[in-house]
């Protein structure tokens, strides 16, 4: 039974750690939470949902999804952030706040306010690992979740692009100054974030096979206290932090009832913002050696 | 080479720099010299196009648009700001791939690369070294090994000298020397300023917003504004 609650807190982990990678993107880079990044998580669900609705393989969906809300992303650095950037921080977070409301409004005008359901299991299949139950589309998130943390991982630490990111994020002038278009690498900054955050949605909504326009703020918005926990300086915190969150919920949820979960985990971010505002991993000198 | 003509710049109802003039010629050392506040790193941010300005900064007969870095990189002009700029949450290795970043002609900056690290044989050393762990005078010889792997044909120098012990400050201005005997040319932002003067052929003095004198290096040692501008009248620092 707590097995079982381990299995599936990692898998709604692996969502929370894709979802706080995006956020902490864009956080890392410009000190800026884009709120809109919950409902960029949700309207990915919905992208999947039209890709395998239409009968494309899971594969194409996903990226579907991704390239769907990466364009998104890209929209709003031109319209919600770009135009704010030498205003004082909370103006462009009021701004994704407000891009965040139009496209929970949106989805609820095209796709109805009730979920949307899939006929069939995208993945059929169930393995049994002794007293252990994992889908077969749950082993996909899992593995899919794996692959984008490690190419991320490889953008952000091994090309020329990703030392070019962890550049502004360290010192813009000083990334100017080598040739580095901050303007672009901004820009990149919010499509990847989009991007993850929409392939978080595809595999969450075609995992539980229903979607609804409320699991941004459901999901999406808990991603923040994951970031909180794992540090909001620190994007690798999240690989810890989601899955400790994932199965901090799950196991409420068993033992606590589901009514208490979001009581919990936010009460779980309070709690870290207050005794370590650097988050779980910490100190100062972790923050100093890496940004992103 | 450069010509600034006329350049104001103003940070928010302040102004830090008020219409000055100023010329370097190719292959020599300008020394710009003058107390804490002067203006000097403003001049260096505005001709590298990390300010907006008013007034012409004209390269190579080309006339620079404010605020434009990334063009200026690729144009020729490497600032190695003030405190270094060292990108300290990476490696030694990765701040030197930031330096040919720009760089399309790959097989030759590796052999930049190569070569710097030959120039410069601590950083081939200390290659996965976190920069933030270096020394201030291996800090000060990676910013300008970076500034180099661009291929600047004009180096901006600001206050090279700053936090670094006599020794290693003598080691730095000797490099500085050897680079304009390579062909380089350089513009050199000091406090410092006896031991500007030695290696400059030219300089220029600022007080406040205001270029207060220029000329020869040589006759600017002896100038008496000089250690006015410095020490108000006193004996003229190191």
């Amino acid at each position: 039974m707590l097995l079982q609650q381990l299995v599936n807190g990692i898998t709604l982990g692996a969502i929370y750690t894709l979802i706080a990678l995006s956020f902490s993107l864009v956080m890392g880079i410009l000190g800026v939470l884009n709120l809109a990044i919950a409902e960029l998580f949700m309207l990915g669900g919905y992208f999947g949902f039209v890709a395998i609705s239409a009968g494309l393989p899971l594969p194409i969906a996903l990226l579907f999804g991704m390239a769907g809300s990466a364009i998104l992303a890209g929209v709003i650095e031109k319209i919600g952030y770009q135009p704010f950037r030498n205003t004082t921080v909370v103006t462009p977070m009021l701004s994704t706040l407000g891009f965040s409301i139009i496209l929970q409004n949106v989805a609820t005008n095209l796709w109805g306010s009730d979920p949307l359901q899939l006929s069939d299991e995208v993945l059929g299949g169930r393995f049994m690992i002794g007293p252990i139950g994992i889908s077969a589309m749950q082993l996909t998130l899992l593995g899919a979740t794996v692959i984008l943390v490690a190419l991320l991982a490889f953008v952000v630490q091994r090309t020329s692009i990703g030392r070019a990111l962890r550049a502004v994020a360290e010192n813009r002038d000083v990334a100017r100054l080598l040739g580095v278009s901050a303007d672009r690498v901004t820009l990149l900054a919010f499509m990847l974030s989009g991007a993850l955050a929409g392939a978080a949605g595809v595999l969450i909504s075609l995992h539980y096979g229903a979607i609804t326009p409320y699991i941004g703020v459901e999901i999406g918005l808990k991603a923040i206290a994951v970031m909180v926990v794992g540090g909001t300086t620190r994007i690798w915190g999240a690989l810890i932090a989601g899955p400790l969150i994932g199965v901090v919920e799950v196991i409420t949820i068993a033992y606590g009832g589901s009514q208490i979960r979001d009581f919990v985990v936010y009460g779980f971010m309070i709690l870290i913002l207050l005794l370590r505002p650097k988050g779980i991993l910490g100190g100062a000198a972790a923050d100093r050696v890496q940004r992103i | 080479m450069l010509q600034v003509r006329n350049l104001h710049v103003s940070y928010g109802s302040i102004a830090a720099v008020r219409g000055i003039d100023l010329d370097i010629a190719a292959g020599e050392i300008v020394a710009l010299i003058g107390a804490n506040g002067a203006g000097k790193t403003t001049i260096a941010r505005a001709v590298a196009g990390l300010l907006p300005y008013r007034g012409e900064i004209t390269y190579a007969d080309r006339l620079l648009k404010p605020n434009s870095a990334e063009r200026n990189l690729r144009l020729g002009i490497a600032l190695v700001p003030e405190g270094r700029g060292i990108l300290g949450s990476m490696t030694v290795q990765e701040n030197l791939l930031m330096g040919v970043y720009t760089r399309s002609d790959r097989a030759q900056a590796a052999d930049d690369l190569a070569e710097i690290q030959g120039r410069f044989p601590i950083l081939a050393t200390r290659k996965n070294t976190m920069a933030n762990l270096l020394s201030g005078g291996e800090q000060q010889m990676l910013a300008i090994a970076r500034a180099l792997l661009s291929r600047p044909k004009l180096l901006l120098l600001d206050e090279p000298s700053l936090g670094l012990a006599p020794k290693m400050t003598d080691t730095v201005f000797e490099m500085i020397a050897q680079l304009r005997d390579e062909g380089l040319t350089v513009l050199l932002v000091e406090q410092k300023a006896r031991q500007a003067l030695k290696i400059a052929g030219r300089a220029y003095l600022m007080e406040t917003g205001r270029i207060l004198t220029s000329g020869l290096a040589s006759d600017l040692v002896g100038d008496q504004l000089l250690s006015k501008a410095f020490l108000g009248g006193g004996p003229l620092p190191a």
